[in-house]
This record gives structure tokens, C-alpha cells and sequence, in this order.
């Protein structure tokens, strides 16, 4: 009952809102209201209407003139731009009670086309007249067939559905039973659902046989009440009903056209028939998503229909739908059905229930352990594990987290992964692992990750790297806005049952960093410092060196030796450029925490981070500008004689702007743009103090703001200046 | 650390209650991402099978367990498989479950036919029953056997029906932490042994899939589960003749190579008592505990007998299948029990097997 109310007070606030503009100025309106009325008075139209309104029962029809020229003018007016709610009433009543006899009554119904909505009282009247008067069999189908159409044109259905009951008795007749059964799907809620029409339906059906509308019809009974009836619909038997009548719809659509609404009209529901797109054989079926079902609940049913009606997921369609039921879903029976439908996924975003998490969980790791775990055939189905993980995927990307069904199952099936298998949906999904305890991290994710990474081809590296820079990102991301909540001091342990605390927190992060820069390290130097991986190892430090300013996470780790170096001295300029831009991000991160530090103790830098970042900084500085890429306290000490046995003429200054492998040819560019009259090649003058500014600022030209940063912040202008005096 | 390890004793149920009235969203989002039962299984080492167990004790079963269910589960060979716990599964409603599942199968099997549930099915009848008696520890939930009973198409009125169908879901000295750790409203029945047409058993599983918001899988017997079973067996020769211990071994040759490798009683049991350790003899009571390491060194012993022979490692093989005359077992999850007096231990490894498949 509750529903049908609610139903149509939707139904009456939508209309309010069509007039809600005209109701602002009503006295005016009442005025033109008036006018037009005295107007209408002379339209031949509103005069056909009132003929038809008024003419005596037993009027003859044959050979009568004024009748026919009135319904004339009434289809007329229909085909070319649809009869108004009033005209639908009247007209539908003349039809249907047969005042002038049979005859014009499937030609009264034929022009039934409503310019805007069809007032439900109308068709509530007519249904009675079914059975009131002798209307012939064909035109009682003509008149449902025509209730069909237009059914999502019927202003409110509230007392449609009353009288539920009443429809209903017709499917006894044999002629008109598809189409009330069509009727009847359209108008049913749970409480239309009763042992007794079962039994009815039960019975016409070992009458008819299989007939495909007394199935549908039973198929929605059994949405709502699975405990009353079973059945199962064989995949041929998937249309609907089939009750298109096309020039009614063809009409219809020509007057809304011309009327400028088009008004969804969905006559043919969409039915929830289980798609086995699997049909073919197979041994396992684990990776189908079960359909939306409803529980059967027998014992507990009386007391749930008592409190309040719950509406089954299995029956909203759209995310309205939803949206007005959320507060009384009732779960489907299968929880793993939720990620086949994106309106219930929306609704899986808001449970809190254990249980039924839990039963989601139990449904996907079972089926995640049964495919690539238990498997011993090896058969795998590709593209059915495909669209599986790629769902599971779309869903965890939808919610913002992974299920833990499937990060238990990663855990176990990192150790047997060949690491090609589904390798992009394995570590995506590997990259939504949330945040792992530091004593256990290793065990779980680095040992076979660290096997996985060595074994495998420089491919699987990158995107290995790239899954490790996303869970970074998304730990980050999800420390970060408990940190906006928690106001920053408090440890986390309140939230989840994983109890990690602020401090827990850090050491997971920091073990993740140094793990993938002890991966980046070894890794880099076995493909001979790949420009691939290294782009990707870049990645991740652009994460890592802003935890602090664009995540509120206390932490700096510096890139070990083995990345940073290879980074330095790589060939390509765009490298040493992002190595630059991350040592500037670095920089302003310090010094921001520094400052923090001052004013409240945040939290503590340890010398040696400080200590490691100012080395790179001094080296990086020493060798691009400075032209000495040998000096006290660097890590890269040679001995002068091998340096000079060496035969590289000028050692020292073969990693500065110039001579950078990098920026070679930028400065031979730049030296032939300088000085375009001069034979002679000579790199050195560009060091004059002049052309070097020239030429900073024809580097910066090409789009090496990574560098413009690192320079900008590190080196005065003063120091600069006092540099060049030097030189 | 330590906190973590804490949260493992912990039950996650209380400990979110109380949570949830004062937090906002960030809160339950993490919820449903390190679910209580998940988070703490996941993050422990693997399970394993237990290292060492009860000596198998000739349990008086038959008092327990109405005599028709204890034939029907000795004289048949089953074939076994593991479920997921069973959600709002009440034992006090099993009539009306069989009602539902007589149902389902008459309208799978009738496709395009809508069956009234309530109403008397002719085809199939299936019913589902408590069988009193069979279980062990006290959380176990007690065992339920179904049945599907069906009239041939053309028999008279007036023949009896005929069972088609029959399985078990049964839990048997369940591990008692993992049972605990499932919120009340869970029923955890891990292991389910059928026999019938195969698309009976579909029929079923795919019936009690749907109700129960379960998953099935079939449960196969790793090597060690198999050697367990040897032993096991023979170790009961001394009250029951076991008359033989056979394995059928395969050897991965080309072509492969099939070895039956069959033992004598008393050898057997006397090969057993030398590789029993300190409790041999004693027999009476706490000292009855059977070690994985005996149990490995019996049939290293039963290898190298087989090796001293016949120059042939049964180490390099799979061993397919162990039976003796208290029943046998196969690798594929087909498992016969001919005496009902170790019902109850085989059982108990069948259990342990089913819950470690447990995705969760």
C-alpha cells in the first residue's frame, strides 16, 4: 500500500510541477481562462467533444451526418496533434459504453492519441465497462492493446493497481489473456503477488501450454515472491511480450514529434532473463556472476510483510528507482550478483551489513581460488577470465577500494603467477591492496614480487613499477583523507580492524619506497638503464617526493645511489630533466617540513635525509654548472692517474650543460643558431658569461622546466654571478 | 606490531559496533575493505593440514545414527566436495527447503514451466532431513542429508518411488576458531559428499548456491591426505581386519606407468608398529596421537620396500589411490567408507581438507 501511495504523490509532485509556472500569477490566469473558454465556446472541436459527451444512448449510427462529421473532426485533430486529457476522457467513454451500439468503438479507440498525459480515472472507467457491457472480443483487445501503449502516458497507476484484482479476472478469457498478462507485469508489486493467482496462472498454464506471457508474468511473481513459485526460461523463449502495435506507436511518436516531448515509452519491459553467455559447455562455471535473484523467506516472510514492505533489488532498474527505495532494499540472494548491475553496485557502495559483505567475499575469492588457484587442468577460458577480472576491476575502481576475498587471493597467487597471465588486470588489481602491516609486507607482497620482477622480461618491470607507483598513490591518497578528518595527530587505529597507527602507517609506506628502490636499483642495472624503466622509476619518485606537501604524510625518502645516478647520466635530456624537477620537488617539500618543524614539531627529519639530499643536490650542481664533476666528499673519487690515462680531454667538465651527453647536441644546436658564421666548432665559448645565460635560457626554451625549477631554486643569481667572476 | 597481532584475537564484530555511531564515511569504506574474517585470514600464513591427530578410535556409531542413514553412507562410493559457509540456513526449516528444492528441479528440468512451489510435485521429491547423531565436537552444526526421490516415467501409480539422488553437508571436529569467526547468521557445513546423476548433483548445488549464497568446488585429496588415509586405516587393522593396503601409484613415464602396489595385513601392521613411536603398545588412552612424521617415514618405509624390489621410486610417482577394507579413496575426490566404526575420522579429514579450500 505504502508504494502505490508513494508512487503517486511522485506522480502528482511531477505534475504540480508542469503547472507550477502557471500557478504564480492565478488570478490573471482565471481571467484568460475565462476568455479562452468564451473563445473555445465556437471551436467546431470543443463542439464535436460535447457531442460526444452528450449524445443520448440508442442515437443511431448509420447515416448519421452529425456524428460522422464530429469524429472526423476528432481524428483529425488527434493524428495532427493528439487529444487532451479531457478529449481521452470523453471519447474513451463514448467508446467503451457503447452508446450508439459497437460499430464506431474500435474506430473511437483507433484515435485515441494523447497530446500530453491520459488521465487514469478514464481508463479505470473503461476497464469497468469491459465487463459491463457486450463489447466485442476483438475491441476489448484493441482496448488493452491501446492501455498498453500508452501505459507510460497514464497519469498515476494508483488505482490502476487497486484494482489489481479485477484486471486480473480477465485472463481467464482466453482471447484477451496475453495482453492482460502484459497488463498485469506492468502493474504488479510484491502485495499483487498471492497464492491464489499463482494457482490461477498454474492452471491457465496446463491449459495453454508453454505460452512465453503466462511465463514472464510468473517470472515477475517469482522476483517478488520466489517462495510461492520456480521456474526457469529457456534462453529461446528470451523475448518479451510481443504486443508492438506499430501504427499506434508510429502515431504516437509523430504527435510527441510535433508536440516537441517525447516521452519515453517503454511498452515491452525489460526482462531480467539470465544471459548464458557461457552457454557452451563447461566443466566449471565459476567465473559467471549469478543473476539478481530475490530470497525466499518463508517463516520470516509474515513479519517483514507486517513492518514494511521491502522492495527487491532485482526489480529497480534505474538509479531513481533506487533512490527512492534505498531505505527498504532487500538484498538479492546472491550477493555476487550486485557486481553484474551498475544500479546495484551503487547500492553496494552504502551497505554496512557484515554478512553481506562477508557473502560477497566468499562468492569472489571462491571464484578468483577455484579459476587461477585450483584449476589443475590449466584450462583457464582467456577471455571469459578476462571479462571476469576486467568487471571485478571496473567495480573495485567504482567503490575507490579493492574486496579482501581478492587480496587474500593475490597474496596466494603472486607465488604461482607466471607473471604474463591477464599480467594488466593482475596488477591493477594488485595495485588496489590496501595498506599492509609492515611485519608482514614482505612476506606477502615483496619476496614474490622480488622473484616475479627478476625472472621476467623488462615489460613486466615497467609495469610492475607503474602497479607499485599506483598502490602508493592510492595509500597515499587514503592516508590523506584521514588526515584531513583526523586533523593529523591522531593514529588511525580507530578505523579498520588492521589497527595500523600513524607511525605503523609510515613504516608500510616507507618499506614499499625502499623496496621498489631496491627493485629500480637492480633492476636498471640488469637492462643496461632502460630509458623505459627508468621513465617508470621517475614515476615513482614523482610520487614519492611530494608525500609531504601533496599528501600531509611526514616522510622524505631519498632515491637510492642506483637510481639517481642512472638517472643523472642518462642520454636522453628528458630524464635528467624529471630527475631535476624531482630534486626541486624534494627541496620545497624539506624546507616546507623544516619550517613546520620550527614552529610546531610536526615531525622530525632525520641529519641523514638531509644529509643524502644535499649530496645529490651538490653533485647535480658541481657537474651541470660548476663544471667539476670531481671533488672532495663525492661518492665518484677516481684516481688522477686513471683519469688522465683516461685520454678524455677535459674530464671534468664533460657532464656540465655542454658536454652532457643529454645536452650535447642542444649546445651544438644552440652554437650554430650563436654563431653562425664560425667554422670552427667550439663548445667552450659558450661558458662565457653572456652566451651561458643565452643559452639557459634556450634550454629552458625547449620545455626543460624541470631543470628551470632545479636551477631557479638552487642557485642565485649572486652565486652565479660570483661563480663566473671566479671562472 | 604487537597491536596488530592483537587484532587477531580480537572480534572484529564488537570492536566495529561501536565504531560505526561515530564515524562518517572514510570510516566504513575501510570497513568493507578489511573485513574482520578476511583481513585476519588473509594476512596469516596459509593453513595447513594438521601435523598430527587422533588415532582412529572404533566409534559406537551405530547408536547414535538411525542404521538406514549409516548403510546408505557405508555401502555407496561418494564423490566429495567443499562448500562455503551457508547463509540463514536454519535446520528447523528443512521441510520447507525440500519443498523449494522439488520444486527447482521439476522446473529446471521442465524448462519454460513455472511450478508452484507449495504444490505436490509427481516428477521429483526431494527431502532433506537431520542426521541425528553425526557430529562430534560441540560447534559442529549437525549434518543434514538430502534425498531426491523420483517415479520412473513409465511406472504405475502405485510403484514406490525410487532414490535418485543422495548427498551430505557435514561438518566433523570443525575447527572450532574458524566456526567462531563467522558471524551468527553463517552456517558452516564445509563438506559435501553426494553420489547420483551428474545432472542431479548440478541441479542441487546449483539450488543450494542460489538459497544459501554459497559457493561449491570440487575437493580433491592431495597426496598427504591420501598417506594420512593409509595409515589411518591400518592402524585400525589391529581391531578390524583391514585384509589389504593397495595404492595405485602412476609414474610419469612414457608411456606412463601404473603400479599397483598391494601389502599384506600383517606386514603392513607390523612395518607400522615400527615406525610408530613411544606410544606403540601401550594402547590405552592419552598416549593414542598420530604423528605426520610416522606417518611420512611409513611410507618412505613402503617406498624403499618397493624400490629394494623392483628398482622403481615411488617418490618420483602420484599416488592415485589407497583403499583397504575399511574403505578407499581416490585422488579425484571419490571416497568409499566400507565400515561404519571409522566413520568419524575420515571424516574429520575430509572436514579439515574442505575448510582449507576455503577462499576465506
Amino acid at each position: 500500500m505504502a508504494a502505490s501511495l508513494n508512487s503517486s504523490e511522485s506522480d502528482r509532485s511531477s505534475l504540480g510541477g508542469q503547472s507550477a509556472s502557471s500557478r504564480s500569477n492565478n488570478r490573471s490566469l482565471r481571467v484568460a481562462e475565462k476568455e479562452r473558454r468564451r473563445n473555445e465556446a465556437e471551436d467546431p472541436f470543443v463542439l464535436a467533444l460535447k457531442y460526444f459527451s452528450v449524445v443520448e444512448a440508442g442515437t443511431p449510427v448509420v447515416g448519421n451526418d452529425d456524428f460522422e462529421n464530429n469524429l472526423v473532426l476528432v481524428e483529425r485533430t488527434a493524428y495532427s496533434q493528439g487529444l487532451s486529457p479531457e478529449a481521452i476522457s470523453i471519447m474513451l467513454e463514448f467508446a467503451m459504453s457503447l452508446r450508439m451500439g459497437t460499430a464506431p468503438c474500435a474506430r473511437v479507440l483507433k484515435c485515441l492519441i494523447p497530446a500530453s498525459v491520459v488521465p487514469q480515472e478514464a481508463v479505470v472507467r473503461a476497464a469497468v465497462w469491459l465487463s459491463v457491457g457486450k463489447i466485442p472480443i476483438s475491441t476489448q483487445v484493441l482496448f488493452i492493446k491501446w492501455v498498453l501503449t500508452v501505459f507510460d502516458m497514464i497519469d498515476a497507476k494508483d488505482q490502476l493497481r487497486a484494482i489489481y484484482g479485477f484486471i486480473f479476472s480477465f485472463v481467464t478469457e482466453e482471447n484477451l489473456c496475453p495482453f492482460i498478462c502484459h497488463l498485469l507485469y506492468l502493474l504488479t508489486q510484491k502485495e499483487s503477488v498471492r497464492v491464489y493467482r499463482v494457482r490461477k496462472l498454474l492452471e491457465l498454464q496446463s491449459k495453454l501450454g508453454r505460452q512465453p506471457f503466462l511465463l514472464h508474468l510468473l517470472s515477475l511473481y517469482k522476483v517478488f515472491c520466489p517462495e510461492l513459485v520456480t521456474l526457469s526460461i529457456p534462453s529461446r523463449m528470451r523475448g518479451a511480450f510481443r504486443n508492438h502495435v506499430s501504427p499506434w506507436k508510429a502515431a504516437l511518436t509523430a504527435v510527441q514529434k510535433r508536440n516537441g516531448s517525447l516521452a519515453g515509452s517503454s511498452v515491452s519491459p525489460a526482462l531480467a532473463v539470465r544471459d548464458k553467455s557461457g552457454s557452451r559447455k563447461r566443466k566449471h562455471c565459476h567465473l559467471q556472476l549469478p543473476a539478481l535473484t530475490s530470497v525466499a523467506s518463508d517463516g520470516a516472510r509474515s513479519e517483514q510483510t507486517s513492518s514494511r514492505t521491502l522492495v527487491p533489488l532485482a526489480h529497480l532498474q534505474s538509479f531513481d528507482q533506487l533512490l527512492k527505495n534505498v531505505h527498504r532494499i532487500e538484498l538479492p540472494a546472491q550477493m555476487g550478483s550486485l557486481l553484474g548491475s551498475s544500479v546495484a553496485l551503487q547500492y553496494l557502495d552504502c551497505i554496512q551489513d557484515e554478512s553481506a559483505l562477508l557473502r560477497l567475499n566468499f562468492w569472489l575469492g571462491c571464484a578468483l581460488h577455484e579459476e587461477f588457484l585450483f584449476c589443475g587442468d590449466g584450462a583457464t577460458q582467456t577471455s571469459e577470465a578476462l571479462q571476469f577480472l576486467s568487471r571485478l576491476l571496473s567495480a573495485q575502481h567504482f567503490l575507490q577500494e579493492g574486496f579482501s576475498s581478492s587480496d587474500a587471493f593475490l597474496y596466494k597467487f603472486l607465488n604461482v603467477w607466471d607473471g604474463s597471465l591477464l599480467r594488466p588486470q593482475i596488477l591493477c588489481l594488485l595495485s588496489n591492496i590496501p595498506v599492509i602491516p609492515s611485519s608482514q609486507i614482505r612476506k606477502l607482497l615483496f619476496e614474490p614480487l622480488t622473484q616475479l620482477f627478476f625472472t621476467s622480461s623488462l615489460f613486466f618491470k615497467c609495469g610492475l613499477v607503474e602497479c607499485l607507483n599506483n598502490m602508493l598513490l592510492k595509500w597515499l591518497t587514503w592516508h590523506s583523507v584521514y588526515a584531513l578528518e583526523d586533523d593529523l595527530d591522531i593514529s588511525l587505529n580507530s578505523h579498520t580492524s588492521l589497527n595500523i597507527t600513524l607511525s605503523g602507517f609510515k613504516d608500510s609506506v616507507m618499506e614499499l619506497i625502499h623496496f621498489v628502490g631496491h627493485l629500480a636499483s637492480v633492476g636498471l642495472q640488469l637492462e643496461g638503464c632502460h630509458a623505459l624503466l627508468l621513465s617508470f622509476v621517475l614515476d615513482f619518485y614523482e610520487t614519492v617526493c611530494d608525500t609531504f606537501l601533496k599528501f600531509g604524510l611526514p616522510l622524505v625518502v631519498m632515491p637510492p645511489a642506483g637510481v639517481f645516478y642512472p638517472a643523472f647520466f642518462a642520454t636522453d635530456p628528458v630524464s635528467v630533466d624529471r630527475l631535476a624537477h624531482i630534486m626541486h620537488r624534494y627541496k620545497v617539500n624539506l624546507t616546507s617540513a623544516k619550517r613546520q618543524e620550527k614552529q610546531k614539531e610536526a615531525f622530525h627529519i632525520s641529519r641523514q635525509t638531509f644529509q643524502e639530499f644535499n649530496h645529490c643536490v651538490v653533485f647535480m650542481v658541481n657537474c651541470l654548472w660548476n663544471s667539476r664533476m670531481f671533488y672532495p666528499g663525492s661518492d665518484v673519487q677516481p684516481g688522477e692517474e686513471l683519469l688522465l690515462g683516461s685520454g678524455v680531454p677535459r674530464y671534468w667538465a664533460s657532464f656540465d650543460f655542454i658536454h652532457h651527453p643529454a645536452f650535447v647536441s642542444y649546445a651544438l644546436d644552440f652554437h650554430q643558431k650563436c654563431w653562425p658564421s664560425r667554422k670552427e666548432m667550439d663548445l667552450s665559448s659558450i661558458k662565457d658569461s653572456k652566451p651561458w645565460s643565452w643559452y639557459l635560457d634556450y634550454l629552458f626554451s625547449q620545455g626543460f622546466d624541470g631543470l628551470k625549477d632545479f636551477l631557479k631554486s638552487n642557485i642565485s643569481r649572486q652565486a652565479a654571478a660570483v661563480d663566473e667572476q671566479q671562472r | 606490531m604487537e597491536q596488530t597481532n592483537a587484532s587477531v584475537t580480537r572480534t572484529p564484530l564488537d570492536s566495529v559496533a561501536v565504531k560505526r555511531k561515530s564515524k562518517s564515511r572514510s570510516y566504513r569504506q575501510s570497513y568493507r575493505s578489511c573485513l574482520g574474517v578476511a583481513s585476519r585470514l588473509g594476512l596469516t600464513p596459509a593453513r595447513r593440514l594438521t601435523t598430527n591427530r587422533k588415532a582412529p578410535e572404533s566409534h559406537n556409531i551405530t547408536r547414535q545414527v538411525n542404521p538406514e542413514h549409516l548403510a546408505l553412507l557405508v555401502k555407496n562410493e561418494w564423490q566429495l566436495a567443499y562448500v562455503t559457509p551457508l547463509h540463514q540456513f536454519r535446520h528447523t526449516q528443512l521441510r520447507s527447503y525440500a519443498r523449494h528444492l522439488s520444486a527447482f528441479v521439476v522446473a529446471e528440468k521442465q524448462q519454460g514451466l513455472a511450478v508452484e512451489v507449495s504444490g505436490l510435485q509427481n516428477g521429483f521429491k526431494a527431502s532433506m532431513t537431520v542426521v541425528q547423531g553425526m557430529s562430534e565436537a560441540d560447534d559442529d552444526p549437525e549434518t543434514v542429508l538430502i534425498q531426491i526421490h523420483s517415479k520412473p516415467l513409465f511406472s504405475r501409480p502405485d510403484d514406490p518411488q525410487k532414490l535418485v539422488w543422495s548427498g551430505w553437508l557435514t561438518c566433523i571436529n570443525g575447527n572450532p576458531e574458524y566456526l567462531h569467526s563467522l558471524p551468527k547468521d553463517f552456517t558452516c557445513l564445509p563438506l559435501f559428499v553426494y553420489k547420483g546423476a551428474e545432472n542431479l548433483s548440478s541441479l542441487v548445488k546449483s539450488w543450494v548456491q542460489r538459497t544459501f549464497d554459497c559457493c561449491f568446488g570440487p575437493l580433491e585429496l592431495s597426496q598427504t591426505s591420501l598417506q594420512w588415509l593409509a595409515a589411518l586405516w591400518t592402524n585400525c587393522h589391529a581391531e578390524s581386519n583391514i585384509q589389504h593396503l593397495r595404492m595405485l601409484w602412476t609414474l610419469p613415464s612414457a608411456p606412463p606407468l601404473q603400479v599397483t602396489y598391494a601389502v599384506d595385513p600383517h606386514d603392513v601392521w607390523e612395518l607400522w608398529g615400527s615406525v610408530r613411536k613411544g606410544s606403540w603398545g601401550d594402547g590405552a588412552g592419552e598416549a593414542r596421537w598420530i604423528d605426520l612424521e610416522e606417518v611420512a617415514s611409513f611410507m618412505q618405509s613402503l617406498k624403499s620396500h618397493f624400490y629394494r624390489h623392483f628398482k622403481l621410486d615411488l617418490s618420483a610417482g602420484i599416488l592415485n589411490q589407497v583403499s583397504t577394507a575399511l574403505g578407499s579413496a581416490r585422488f579425484n575426490g571419490r571416497i568409499k567408507i566400507s565400515n561404519s566404526a571409522y566413520v568419524i575420522t575420515t571424516l574429520t579429514l575430509l572436514t579439515e581438507c574442505a575448510l582449507l579450500k576455503m577462499p576465506i
